[in-house]
């Protein structure tokens, strides 16, 4: 088979079962539900290009300033890894679905946890930038 | 003096063009190889996520299996797991294609027309995979600052998630694969603009985000993984509980704090014109089981524990109710939709399945469903129904 001709199957397939989910999507909740959902749809796609990569971008700007040379590379791991487990840890460390029923959900201290990991990455960082330092100077 | 200053603040605040973004890591080569693993965790999401759709759907046509009594357990934590691990993947590969939002629209008819529906599809998916993305998050944490029906709408996106995402690829083929054969520093495929150097790698960019993909998934696994529960600062739940079990719903929550130790609680059991009334003494005073059974919930936490009760089928012999019936099974709840749940005629028939009284040898705590709960093997949570007062045979 053609690569043009797989091309053309896998699009036709992707259409088909992309059009089953948009029919799930309209055919089973109301008009306000379905409003609420392509509001969250669209925030979720703004929320990402106008608000968290123009900060990364002023991040990376900001640290290509300060951080000297020969820590830049452990400084970007330290970005990324950091960067996105933040991302990650929202919904825990606002604690927006804690109940004061049940101690049993949400039942650690996550700002205590995100001090941790962000102390590890940190030191991680320093490390790994003091032995290329050494290592360059050899 | 002031006309250069004023030209340096026009030139900050005009709309960024694709040649602003130089660096070399924004490359196809990145892009794809970061996109196969983000395929492989999408793929694996889906799977899982149409088998605990389908393990939670009243009718079942072809019976969802009972055995292994762990198996809710794996294909729920997995769902959970992989869209973790696809956090930092989708964040490193939107960054490093960015600068493609800014392409500038080409111009002839034909050409837009082609353009504007190739954005349109990767619009779809961007929107598509963050929204699963953020809503099984959020879920996860028990957070639901929406009015949609989570269930409905995350069933419903994952079909347009996929869709989008086979159809990115049949119009992505040809630089997929010549990306992913060629050495990834390969600079064939680049934008123009994208000739500066950075400190770090293209290979140590990868790594960067394999390793971060890792420590999302370590951060988190604790809540199924019992052996990590010290590792994981970011999991919903300690794994702590009444018996070491996590709660999901709590007595006060689902309203029966009173009907659940009122000593006129009696439960009944129908089949037909046939019906059983129990009090919690006479179901202490039938053939007493032990199983060792996991509480999967569809959050993704999970929890083993070691149950006592009465096993289905014998009650459902006190009413000679024919095997291979669906139950109804009602709770003391008032409200919710899992208050009225099917238990199909295979989970009712299995031997591990229980009407639970007691957990780790205690007296099942109200917040676990006192005085009595639905415990089966191979189930999601919400279906373990506690509270239990009405089992009719359908």
């Amino acid at each position: 088979m053609s690569t043009m001709r797989v091309r053309v199957l896998l699009a036709g397939l992707g259409v088909l079962v992309g059009g089953y989910g948009a029919f799930l999507l309209l055919s089973r909740q109301d008009g306000d539900q379905l409003l609420n959902a392509a509001v969250w749809l669209a925030s979720g796609v703004v929320l990402h290009d106008f608000v968290l990569a123009p900060l990364v971008l002023g991040l990376v700007v900001l640290a290509a300033r300060i951080v000297p040379a020969v820590g830049k590379v452990p400084a970007a791991v330290a970005l990324v890894v950091l960067g996105t487990a933040t991302v990650l840890a929202v919904p825990v460390l606002g604690r927006f679905g804690e109940r004061p029923d049940n101690p049993t959900l949400l039942d650690r201290d996550y700002t205590a946890g995100w001090l941790a990991l962000a102390g590890v990455v940190l030191l991680a960082t320093v490390v790994a930038t003091l032995l290329r330092s050494r290592q360059e100077k050899r | 003096m002031t006309t250069s200053r004023k030209d340096r603040l026009t030139e900050l605040l005009r709309p960024p063009t694709e040649a602003d973004f130089t660096s070399r890591l924004r490359s196809a080569t990145v892009a794809a190889r970061i996109g196969v693993w983000l395929g492989i965790c999408f793929g694996i999401c889906f799977v899982t996520g149409l088998v605990s759709h389908y393990a939670q759907n009243p009718s079942q046509p072809v019976p969802f299996p009972t055995s292994p009594s762990w198996g809710y357990r794996v294909t729920q934590g997995l769902h959970v797991v992989t869209g973790t691990a696809s956090v930092p993947l989708l964040l490193v590969k939107l960054w490093s294609v960015f600068p493609r939002l800014f392409i500038r629209p080409p111009k002839g008819l034909r050409k837009l027309a082609v353009e504007g529906l190739e954005r349109g599809s990767i619009g779809v998916l961007v929107a598509a995979a963050i929204f699963q993305l953020a809503s099984g998050l959020a879920n996860s944490a028990q957070w639901y600052p929406w009015d949609f029906s989570f269930r409905t709408t995350h069933y419903a996106m994952a079909w347009v998630a996929i869709g989008a995402l086979v159809v990115h690829i049949a119009v992505k083929l040809p630089i997929i694969r010549g990306v992913l054969t060629t050495h990834v520093d390969d600079t064939s495929y680049d934008r123009e603009s994208a000739t500066r150097e950075s400190p770090l790698s293209r290979r140590g960019l990868l790594r960067a985000t394999w390793l971060a993909s890792g420590v999302a998934v370590l951060l988190t696994v604790g809540s199924t993984v019992p052996l990590l529960r010290k590792v994981s600062v970011f999991g919903v739940r300690s794994g702590e509980g009444p018996g070491g079990i996590p709660v999901n719903k709590s007595a006060k929550a689902a309203g029966v704090t009173a009907t659940a130790v009122s000593p006129s609680y009696l439960l009944t059991v129908v089949h037909g014109d046939t019906e059983v009334h129990l009090s919690r003494e006479d179901l202490l005073g039938l053939t007493q089981r032990e199983e060792t059974l996991p509480i999967a919930c569809v959050e993704g936490w999970s929890a083993s524990g070691t149950w006592g009760g009465v096993r289905m089928r014998d009650l459902l012999d006190l009413v000679d109710a024919p095997r291979g019936s669906d139950l109804e099974i009602r709770s003391l709840q008032e409200h919710g939709a899992f208050r009225r749940t099917t238990l199909q005629g295979n989970f009712a028939d299995d031997d591990r399945t229980l009407l639970a009284l007691a957990l780790e040898g205690e007296p099942l705590s109200i917040d676990h469903g006192f005085p009595a709960r639905v415990i089966a093997p191979d189930r999601p949570g919400v279906l373990q129904t506690k509270w239990v007062t009405r089992i009719e045979v359908l």
